[in-house]
Parts: structure tokens; sequence; C-alpha cells
């Protein structure tokens, strides 16, 4: 059936957002490395050892991908939170449901555009906005030798380091999509100020525990849920912190996390199994909404 | 003939508010059915009940379908046109023709593009840069490309201008409707409607006050115009309702033949506006 991929056309020409801003980005990117004003300075202590050289290597690279993906942590909560209020704010959502497009469809493809097809997307168009910046930058310094040794394309190092984050970036995505899942349901539920109906309920929960409780156990909690670091396995590192707070490349992180460890984790299958109930929610609330 | 839409005992209550109180009424297949009554008789909740928006009480079959349980393979089938049913401001009238190609697998984009083409709306433009009659043209467009056996249409021409609700109807019924084909539509606007409807159901306060081909109204209901003394004479005939124009009195009446009546004054078929009119405002208004 073609319905899903429509559902999904159907988001981007709404959203427009979702890929105009990282293409603007990732154009801002490629013309900033045509500026000649760029400079890059490398000493040849930095690349001495092959690990030094691989984070190096990989924290140039992740320069070109990591901010893209950091932006999306913006753009897609305000869709998720926008994605299901905007039809009954503009009064179209009759007109939606006069089409034989089921809610379940409605719902899981705005899940979907917001889980995989922006974060994919944007993760690829990273890919090839790494690669012309690389290219341009491999001209401009050519004349550098060290600069130049070190643009020299290497396949496995880039490889490596774009698998790194793209297992880093499936692993954030599970374990915020039961947070995804929460906000796509106040799109569907709340009549007006969908942001603040958004924020109030985790808010007002703290308070009250913290009030009759005094405790903050549910503060912790969803510290938690939106902490990554821990799901990434860089907690495993004793001596990270301590590392970063000498002043460590960032781009050790690259090599001291561990994503896949998140599949062990069982907190990750809870957050799932809470997103699907969250999901199947939004598909009730969604079936009996007809009008503004 | 077979019945595409049947309702009994179909009820709905907001709170204490009973919309629909135990209707029963059936549509053929082939009609054009005005659904007529005043704002909040419960027109509109039929509506949704019949489009499987809302969870109703007591039995309603539409195209052999439970509307809400069935809801998505009855929408293949039926097709609405809701005042409230507002096309998004934001979506081009070339992704509205790729989004219903591709989701309904009864649509004739040609069709729809033919239709489109008559008018002055561009394939580029975006909703909100059409007018408020442009985009029910364009909607119009959509659901006339659309294979459906049933077209549910809710107060389609609010707002709309004289020409462009002429140039509707008309559309309507030169390029839509045929045998095969049922038209329900809702409109407090009689008038308009009342020429090109086979039948008429008119709703008050929850309930059915009247439900039949416009072809029976003749030998039902009779309106006399009498002088005040012959009216006098008329009244234990028990009319459902009478009223005063230009010091005579039109009485209507139901299920009297018209000559017994014609001795008191001038008969005719009640048009359906007149009709509608009487029964609102008599028999325990």
């Amino acid at each position: 059936m073609k319905t899903m991929p429509m559902l999904i056309r159907r988001e981007l020409w709404e959203h427009r957002a979702l890929w105009v801003v990282p293409l603007v980005i990732a154009g801002l990117i490629v013309v900033a490395a045509m500026f000649p004003h760029a400079s890059m300075q490398i000493d040849s202590a930095d690349i001495a050892t092959p690990e030094k050289y691989r984070g190096l290597f990989g924290l140039f690279h992740s320069a070109m991908t990591v901010p893209q993906l950091l932006l999306l942590s913006v753009l897609l909560p305000y869709y998720l939170i926008d994605c299901l209020f905007a039809e009954r704010k503009d009064r179209s959502i009759l007109f939606w449901k006069s089409l034989p497009v089921s809610d379940a469809e409605t719902v899981l493809s705005k899940l979907l555009v917001a889980l995989v097809v922006v974060p994919l997307g944007v993760f690829v168009l990273t890919l090839f906005t790494d690669v012309a910046a690389s290219a341009i930058l491999a001209v401009r310094f050519h004349g550098a030798p060290l600069v130049r040794a070190f643009l020299r394309w290497d396949t496995q190092a880039w490889l490596y380091t774009q698998g790194r984050i793209l297992a880093a970036l499936i692993v954030v995505l599970l374990w915020y999509a039961p947070i995804a899942a929460y906000l796509m349901l106040v799109s569907g539920w709340a009549k007006r100020s969908a942001f603040l109906w958004a924020a109030l309920p985790p808010l007002v929960a703290m308070l009250i525990e913290k009030i009759a409780f005094g405790t903050s156990y549910f503060a912790k909690f969803l510290g938690y849920r939106l902490k990554i670091s821990d799901i990434l396995g860089l907690h495993h590192e004793a001596g990270g912190q301590a590392a970063m707070a000498a002043g460590e490349h960032a781009s050790g992180m690259l090599d001291r996390m561990t994503p896949w460890t998140a599949f062990a984790n069982l907190d990750l299958w809870l957050g799932l199994a809470a997103t699907a109930g969250l999901v199947w929610l939004t598909i009730r609330v969604r079936r009996h909404q007809s009008d503004s | 003939m077979t019945q595409v839409i049947k309702a009994q005992a179909l009820g709905k209550s907001y709170g204490s508010l009973r919309a629909l109180d135990a209707v029963n009424f059936d549509v053929e297949a082939g009609r054009i059915v005005g659904l007529i009554g005043p704002n909040g008789a419960g027109k509109t909740t039929a509506l949704k009940a019949i489009l499987g928006l809302i969870p109703f009480e007591g039995e309603l079959v539409v195209m052999g379908k439970n509307p809400y349980t069935q809801r998505d393979s009855l929408m293949r089938e039926v097709c609405f046109i809701a005042d409230v049913a507002v096309m998004p401001r934001w979506l081009r009238v070339y992704q509205a023709l790729d989004f219903v190609a591709a989701v309904q697998p009864r649509f004739d984009r040609a069709r729809a593009e033919g239709f489109l083409k008559k008018t002055d709306i561009k394939s580029s433009s975006r909703v909100r840069e059409l007018s408020k009659g442009m985009v029910t043209q364009l909607h119009l467009a959509l659901i006339l490309a659309i294979d459906a056996r049933l077209l549910v249409l809710d107060e389609p021409t609010l707002g709309l201008d004289l020409l462009f609700r002429r140039q509707f109807y008309d559309t309507l019924l030169n390029d839509y409707f045929d045998k095969e084909r049922t038209i329900l539509v809702t409109t407090h606007q009689v008038e308009e409607v009342e020429n090109l409807l086979t039948d008429v159901i008119f709703i008050k306060r929850g309930r059915i006050a009247l439900a039949d081909a416009v072809e029976n109204l003749g030998a039902r209901y009779v309106q006399l115009t009498a002088s005040v003394e012959q009216a006098r004479l008329a009244r234990p005939l028990q009319p459902f309702y009478e009223r005063e124009v230009f010091g005579r009195v039109v009485l209507y009446f139901e299920g009297r033949s018209p000559q017994e009546l014609q001795q008191f004054g001038e008969i005719r078929t009640p048009s359906i506006a007149d009709l509608f009119v009487a029964k609102m405002q008599g028999e325990g208004a």
C-alpha cells in the first residue's frame, strides 16, 4: 500500500522545518569550509600515534555530524508537540478523517517521522556534508603537509567514526522513544497550549512529591531518562570524567562509549514497552477527536 | 432497493443533553436525502454517527457495516464534506491530489484535474491563497473524483455566495449523481436544496419529525389557503399548523384528501420549505 510513504511525505510537507533547517545548516558547513580564513593547525604530536590520529580524525569528522544531531533535540520535540495539535488547531482533522486512513496509521506515521525518517535522513545528510566539506578543506590545505596527512581520506577510520555515531544515535532514539510518545500523546490530547501541557504534568508531579513526601524520586527518574551518557556506556569508564576534566580530547568519548550495551539494559526495553502503551493511548485519543 | 443506511433506535447523549433520541430511518441507494433541522436538532450528531466519528446507542448500519467499529474500511466507500472539515491552509493543490490518489483507491486523478481546469485554481497554490469559494471547488473536485457509493454533505455551502452555491449543486447533480450513488445532505437553507431532493428527513430536538420520499408528500400533506371565516370551518379537520398571511390563513393538514379540503379555499402541496416551517413550529413546538 502507498499509504504509509504518503503519510510520511505529508508530514514533511506540513512541517518543513524538519528538512529545511538541516539542509540550511549543511549548506552553511560546506560554505564555511570554503572560507579563506578557516585555519587548521596540527602539531606532529597530535597524530604521533595511531590512537591519537584516530581520535583527532574522529573529532574532526564528528564535528560535521554531531551539531546537526544535537539540533534534532530541538526540532523533534517541537514537531512531536505540534504534530497532532496542528490538525485540530487549523480544524483540518475531519478533512483527514474523511479519507480512508486509520488513526493508527496516522499516529504511527508521525512517530516514524520523528524517530526514524528525520534522524536517519539527517544522519545521511551529515555524511554527505562531511565528505563535501572534507574534500574542500583537503584541496585548500594541500600546501600544509601535516594537515594534508591528516585530511587524507581514510575509509576505515571514517567508517569507524560514523558507524559509532550511528550506533549511538540509534540507541539515543530508542532511549528517548517514550518521551517522544508522551509528547505526541499531549499533542493529540491538549485542547490548547500543547507546549504548556507537555511541561506541566512532570513539573506538578515533582512539586507534589516534594511537598507530600519531601523526596525527589520523580525528578531523579526524569533526569535519568533524559541523560544519555549512561545508556551510551560512558559511565563504565572509571577515569572518563577525570579524563574529560583534564581536558582530554572529546574524541576519546567516541572510543569509550559502548552503545550496544544498552540492549542488555532492562530500562531500555521497559521504555519501549511504555512507548507502545503511550502510542496505543494516542491512537485512542485521536479516534475520539471529531472536531476542534 | 438496497439500503445504504439503516438506523434503529439510534441514540446519542452528551451529558444530560439527548442529542438523538432513539430515532429510526432508512436511506436507500440512488436517493438524494435531505436531513433538515434547525441548529442543535441533532443533524450533525446523526452525521457523525453515520461517518463513524462517534460511538452511539442502538443500531446503525452503513453500507452493511458498523460505522464506528469498521470505520477505516467504510471510508473507502463514503466521502464527506463538512463545514468543519476545512482543508489545511498549508496544503498545496497538487499535494492534495497526490495525497488522495495515494490513500484512496477509488480516486480518479484525471477526473479531479479535469474539474480543476474549469476553475481558476492553480495546482501550485496553497489552500491559504484560495478564496473560500475556491477551497470548496477544490474539495468538491477531490470528492467528485472518488467513486464513492455514499456522499455525505454537512452544510457544504455555508459561507459561500449565491453564485458558488448554485454552481456547487449543479456540479453535484450533473457530474456526480447517478442511480448507484446516494447523497445525504444537511442544510438549514431548505430552499436551496428542495428541488434536488428525492427524500426528506426532518429532525427536531433529537427526534424524526418527518421522513418520506418527496413524491409521497403530495399525498400526505395539503396546504390550504383560506379566508378567516373559511379557516374556522376547516379547523375541525385538525390542521397541525397554521399561519396568517395578508389577512388570509394558511393551514397545513396531514392525511386529509384534497377533495375534503378544496371546499374551504385554495389547496396545493406545500413546498419542502413551508412544510419544514410547519413541522418545526406546529405540533407542540
